[in-house]
């Protein structure tokens, strides 16, 4: 029995010294907060650069920025975090999951901070793209902000233009020109009957997998440029499989057979910088990478083009709530609206390669000035005007966007009909809804 | 006899002992009721209710999930996804790794290498192997379309034909797995008396009644683990698939563990994502018992 004491008492005396070493707090006069973000590696240092302008300005508050992955794995780690009391003070969080955090009760809404927050002009808010707003919010409610911007355009490599006989300067700017010019900037160079140059890239994957949201995001624009929307506005019915959404995916399935485009990797960007690829869609956050990677090429972005009935392009970015669970909720609310201000939108975008999330930033001298030295980020800052939000989906987001992946998936990998792939897929959709409904 | 029972004695509790060896277990015992215990009987109670794990209250709804489960045709199709790779995978395993097992009871240079090298598979994170076999089943860079082309079959785009995609995964699933149970079969080979074997050589039976007479039926107990192992382990594929295939094109290669992922936490409904789990659990279950009495006669007699 003596010997058991003895035992246990080294290992409670091991775990008191370990206890002890954690947290030796630093100035205990700072308030430090939490904040997670899914930021890629190369967009870390631009962070660290707005966190220390932060801090500079606003004396006695501290930003411990936190890498949490995106995806499934981001929303696993906050819900382990909220059930825990964990949560951290401010969280990046994509707007598919506002529904149960809402529901949770675990995120502040905006409006508590505007509503006691005299220095704080509300107008500031109408400033944002309007396209923003709903993926901020959950059923008309701002309950985040957007960090920054971002949207889709059209990457090209300016020499297969030519070799083709295109002008490069004229990118194409409707869906027959997307088309023809695809077509003619597929080519097979040794006759094996497998095209070693691919005029164009559609991000099919499969749809269960991680990438269907993704491969969904991008298919939005097409929707829209056809006239479509994804949901009636009592959010009842999902109308995406209308006259708009057939002609979107017909499109897309014309290009993905003609182009064989089901023998072509997946990974597109690795094709294009090794001369394969003459066009595809990509977003502002490759532009700081693409300076060494793509050193080789001449190559540009242009806007998405215009479908059957409009101009569109699909919008996104990083959201931040903040958290119920948070102990410095003002202090909190101090760098979310300190972020949406212009001078600092403008230093971020410059620093970080993302959008400013609005209008009034572009009026800044030295964003200006970059503007005019970056004409493949001033294409994406122009496209802003035309992007719209993969919004309002209020109810069982994710489901909704699962069944449109299958109709893509089953539309182009399936070989089937356009019609009967989107007509199954929002049948599917709309049971969902009802389902919850009845509830 | 008299040996154990002194033993036994000399082991006997005297009081105190037993306050001791629980605290000694308790770390054991801790781990194991929080971290196995408890979530068996959560998700039996969750398979009964409707929760999406961001609030505390989970709404009774009976056997509501279960109902919905059996109604829903895209269960059926990954359910008998599942049984497609557990049927291809767990014969052609066994099949490979006791041929190879035999082949290296044989005198060989190299053996110990060689018996290394074909498990090694088994130790490679099924990730990293994963992508590994997606770089090999490339349509344009693919090593394994570049050798079937030797001989001059048209190259297969592996992973996005429905009807290729199983079979890649099942051919995976085999290279993945086939080393562990190699090793067992060789336990058990090298578990069978030699004396067997000369007996039958004196009475004159060949290689293949010598397999079939002897090594078969005395391999018994090891096969019978080996299926049971290799049909729970099959049932219950996820990472190589989540890799692989992500459970494409068209959900061909979508397994019942991948569903249950995806509705657990991609979709957030914890209580259809239990109703499945346990329905998986019943599977493996019936299959177990059913093996376990029909090997049992022609193992042990």
């Amino acid at each position: 029995m003596k010997k058991i004491f003895k035992n246990f008492a080294i290992i409670f005396f091991i775990i008191l010294i370990f206890s002890s070493c954690t947290d030796n707090k630093k100035n205990n006069e700072d308030v430090e907060l939490i904040f997670w973000h899914s930021f890629v590696s190369s967009t870390i240092p631009a962070l660290n650069q707005l966190i220390m302008k932060f801090e500079t300005e606003n004396p006695g508050i501290k930003i411990k920025a936190q890498y949490i992955p995106t995806g499934d794995a981001h929303i696993q780690k906050l819900i382990t975090a909220i059930q825990s009391n964990n949560a951290p003070d401010i969280s990046w969080l994509h707007s598919d999951y506002l529904e149960d955090l809402v529901e949770a009760d675990a995120i502040y809404k905006i409006d508590d901070f505007i509503s006691t927050d005299s220095t704080f002009d509300p107008s500031e808010i109408e400033h944002i793209y309007p396209s923003l707003i709903p993926l901020a919010s959950w059923r008309g409610t701002l309950y985040s902000l957007p960090m920054e911007a971002t949207n889709l355009a059209l990457l090209y490599n300016k020499t297969m233009f030519r070799e083709a006989g295109l002008d490069p300067e004229l990118p194409p700017s409707t869906w027959d020109e997307l088309y023809s010019y695809s077509k003619k900037l597929t080519i097979d160079k040794d006759g094996d009957g497998k095209y070693d140059q691919v005029g164009f890239f559609l991000p099919i994957f499969p749809a269960a997998g991680p990438q269907s949201g993704w491969m969904v995001w991008q298919f939005y624009p097409y929707l829209w440029q056809a006239g479509g929307f994804i949901i009636d506005e009592n959010q009842k019915n999902v109308l995406y499989n209308q006259e708009a959404g057939i002609k979107a995916l017909t499109l897309w399935k014309k290009i993905y057979e003609e182009l064989d485009l089901r023998n072509f990797t997946t990974d597109f960007d690795v094709t294009f910088a090794s001369e394969r690829l003459a066009m595809a869609m990509d977003g502002p956050w490759n532009l700081p990478r693409y300076k060494d990677l793509l050193k080789n090429i001449d190559w540009g972005f242009a806007p998405l083009p215009a479908g059957p009935k409009k101009k569109a392009t699909v919008v996104g970015g990083e959201y931040l709530a903040i958290f119920k669970q948070s102990k410095h909720p003002t202090e909190s609310w101090e760098f979310l609206k300190w972020i949406i201000k212009p001078e600092n939108q403008a230093f971020w975008a410059m620093q970080s390669g993302y959008l400013p999330i609005r209008d009034d930033a572009i009026e800044v001298p030295e964003f200006q000035k970059y503007l005019k030295d970056n004409s493949n980020f001033k294409v994406f800052v122009e496209q802003m005007s035309v992007g719209q939000a993969n919004r309002p989906i209020d109810y069982n987001a994710l489901q909704v966007v699962n069944h449109i992946a299958q109709a893509i998936e089953k539309a182009t990998v399936g070989r089937m009909d356009v019609k009967k792939s989107l007509n199954d897929s929002a049948l599917k959709s709309n049971q969902v809804i009802k389902r919850n409904d009845n509830k | 006899m008299q040996n154990l029972s002194k033993n036994n004695k000399v082991f006997k509790k005297s009081k105190g002992d037993g306050i001791s060896a629980l605290l000694f277990l308790s770390p054991t015992i801790l781990i194991f009721s929080t971290f196995i215990l408890f979530p068996v009987f959560f998700s039996f109670y969750l398979s009964f209710h409707e929760w999406n794990m961001f609030n505390n209250n989970a709404t009774f709804v009976g056997l509501e999930n279960y109902k919905r489960m059996l109604e829903s045709s895209e269960f059926w199709q990954v359910l008998k996804n599942t049984a497609i790779y557990t049927f291809g995978t767990v014969p052609l395993n066994m099949a490979i790794s006791l041929m190879l097992a035999m082949a290296l009871q044989k005198k060989l240079a190299g053996k110990k290498f060689i018996r290394t090298a074909f498990f090694a598979p088994v130790v490679i994170s099924p990730v990293a192997a994963a992508l590994i076999w997606r770089w090999l089943y490339d349509p344009n860079y693919g090593v394994i379309n570049y050798i079937i082309a030797l001989f001059g079959v048209e190259t297969i785009n592996w992973l996005n034909e429905p009807s290729a995609a199983m079979i890649a995964l099942i051919i995976m699933g085999v290279w993945k797995t086939f080393g562990i149970n190699m090793v067992l079969f060789t336990a058990g080979l090298e578990a069978i008396p030699t004396s067997y074997y000369e007996a039958a050589d004196i009475d004159g039976a060949g290689k293949i009644s010598k397999f079939w007479h002897i090594t078969i039926p005395l391999l018994g107990p090891t096969t019978l683990f080996i299926l049971i192992m290799s049909m729970i382990s099959s049932f219950q594929v996820f990472d190589i698939v989540y890799v692989l295939t992500s459970g494409g094109p068209l959900g061909s290669t979508k397994v019942l563990v991948f569903y249950i992922y995806e509705y657990a936490f991609k979709f957030f409904e914890m209580g259809y994502a239990s109703a499945v789990s346990y329905l998986l659990f019943a599977i493996l279950l019936i299959f177990t018992i059913v093996q376990v009495r029909i090997m049992k006669n022609k193992v042990y007699n």
